[in-house]
């Protein structure tokens, strides 16, 4: 067990040194795969920061029918109960917003409250907000319920709520994606970037290993330097791109801030949690570690 | 003890370098093996050292079939063999004994106990104080003294070397060889090929020639 730790340390020890002895040349290794790794760090900070966000806004389709200021009082309780017969099986709640009611509600609002108040009269109408069920093809349902509503009697206009949160969901889905398309893209660009390092130094280092097998070296102990290699450029290389990615989360988030500020909120970019930053770090190096043993297989048999 | 047993050795369907040779060694012999350049000793050597594997025969090493040996029990037997080629293939990256640690390193010695046995080494081989010495910075002599210090470090029971003088003057080439006789009265199943007939009247026991890959005569065997 102690020669093997030994044999490991050694091989950890020729490892560190082969990456120092051109640290030019391995810097740039380096540098290539810690940028490559920054951006979908980057983008999963976007979409961390977007999902809750977009969570919390409601993302059930809801039209709203706002009804002719000079409607009957109980014209918008007869609507939602003629909308809730007619269309069943596509509406799943309706609601009906009494104009005065949602005075009340504007009023309680310090920003409204005061412009509300030098108008001599209520100006919303009585709205019906109809909340439709949930299935693939909600979105054209909506529109062609809102266009159909539209030509109601009592009915000065129809809005659709929630198509924009959908669409926005769509996109960050789409991105999402994306960053699973980039991240495999990441993946091909750190195992060709350690394929060819490894492919270098087995080249300079063929004098090494014919003498190393000479001496009765395994093939073991002649692969293990490599994947030591291939493993610490991927662990330099996360560590490097994190850091890389907090630099740029920091000019993006001074931008982000003044913009959440104007809708009166806080927004933050941050990276991804520990433990995920972690284990991708993890999962680069035991990819650089596998293509080196892949490069180190292929170009030492000799 | 090394055996070879009706062993042929040709590379793809080329002539044969060896032919039906046959012979054995007893363990602590110091045997020469000669012949002119081209006659298959380097390629002997290496069948012996488990660099190549024969074409056909039995190789009997220690009294293990090297020639049926899997590819990664190999190296094992490689560590019981101090292996000098005619290229001393010295490491010029690294030191006079951080040449010597490699064998050390491979079997996965302790360092503390690898740094005592390379020194020794060197001592052995008369290199005490250039154990920093780039090999770049040695003579001829030095180096080939560092190549047998860096094959017996791993205290091997046979020992091959090819043409260990043959690039050098007479007065380094006497202590090179005085360097191996050393190393065979300590009971180191010694092979040497060379071409040198002046070295091998001063110190040979037992004489194996071969002549266009065949296997003429033995003398001295016992």
């Amino acid at each position: 067990m102690k020669r093997w730790l030994y044999q490991h340390r050694y091989a950890f020890a020729v490892a560190l040194r082969r990456l120092l002895s051109q640290p030019f040349s391995s810097l740039c290794n380096i540098l290539v795969i810690s940028l490559s790794l920054a951006v979908p760090i980057v983008v999963a900070a976007v979409l961390d920061t977007a999902r809750p966000v977009v969570q919390q806004i409601p993302v059930s389709a809801e039209v709203t029918l706002y009804l002719e200021r000079n409607a009957p009082p109980d014209a918008a309780r007869a609507l939602a109960d003629t909308l809730r017969t007619q269309h069943a099986q596509e509406i799943d709640a309706i609601e009906v917003i009494d104009r005065e009611a949602a005075l009340a509600e504007l009023r309680r609002r310090p920003a409204w409250s005061e412009a509300l108040a030098v108008l001599p009269e209520n100006p919303l109408p009585d709205a019906v907000v109809v909340t439709l069920r949930q299935h693939p093809e909600i979105a054209a349902t909506s529109e062609r319920l809102s266009a159909q509503w539209q030509a109601l009697d009592a009915v000065e206009s129809v809005q659709v709520d929630s198509a924009w949160v959908q669409r926005l969901q769509a996109m960050l889905d789409f991105l999402r994606m994306g960053l699973w398309l980039l991240a495999l893209g990441v993946a091909v660009v750190v195992l060709a970037t350690v394929f060819n390092t490894v492919r270098l130094q087995a080249l300079t280092q063929r004098e090494e290993i014919a003498v190393a097998r000479l001496v009765g070296a395994t093939e073991a102990f002649v692969r293990r330097p490599f994947l030591y290699l291939g493993a610490v450029t991927g662990l330099i290389s996360s560590a490097l791109a994190v850091v890389a990615s907090w630099v740029a989360l920091q000019p993006l988030n001074s931008a982000i801030a003044r913009l959440a500020a104007s809708y009166g909120t806080q927004l933050a970019l941050q990276l991804p949690d520990t433990v995920s930053l972690l284990l991708a770090g993890i999962v680069v190096a035991i990819l650089g570690a596998l293509s080196a043993r892949w490069s180190v297989t292929r170009h030492t048999s000799f | 003890m090394i055996e070879f047993q009706h062993v042929f050795k040709s590379y793809g369907r080329g002539r044969n370098i060896l032919a039906d040779i046959n012979f054995r060694i007893e363990p602590g012999e110091f045997v020469f093996v000669s012949g002119p350049s081209g006659a298959g000793k380097s390629t002997l050597l290496k069948l012996i050292g488990g660099l190549e594997p024969p074409s056909r025969g039995a190789i009997l090493v220690n009294g293990h079939r090297s020639d049926r040996m899997p590819a990664r029990a190999r190296p094992y037997l490689r560590r019981a063999i101090g292996v000098i080629l005619q290229d001393v293939h010295l490491l010029y990256d690294r030191s006079a004994i951080q040449n010597v640690l490699l064998p050390l390193a491979v079997t996965g010695l302790a360092p503390a106990q690898a740094q005592s046995r390379a020194r020794a080494a060197l001592e052995k081989v008369g290199l005490s104080g250039k154990e920093d010495l780039n090999p770049i910075e040695m003579s001829g002599g030095e180096q080939q003294r560092l190549a047998i210090a860096r094959a017996i470090v791993n205290r091997p029971s046979i020992l091959i070397a090819d043409e260990p003088t043959a690039s050098l003057d007479d007065d380094s080439a006497r202590r090179i060889m005085d360097v191996f006789r050393d190393f065979n009265r300590v009971g180191v199943t010694t092979l040497i090929a060379s071409h040198d007939l002046a070295l091998m009247a001063s110190y040979a026991r037992r004489t194996m020639r071969i002549e266009a890959g065949r296997f003429h005569d033995t003398t001295g065997a016992p």
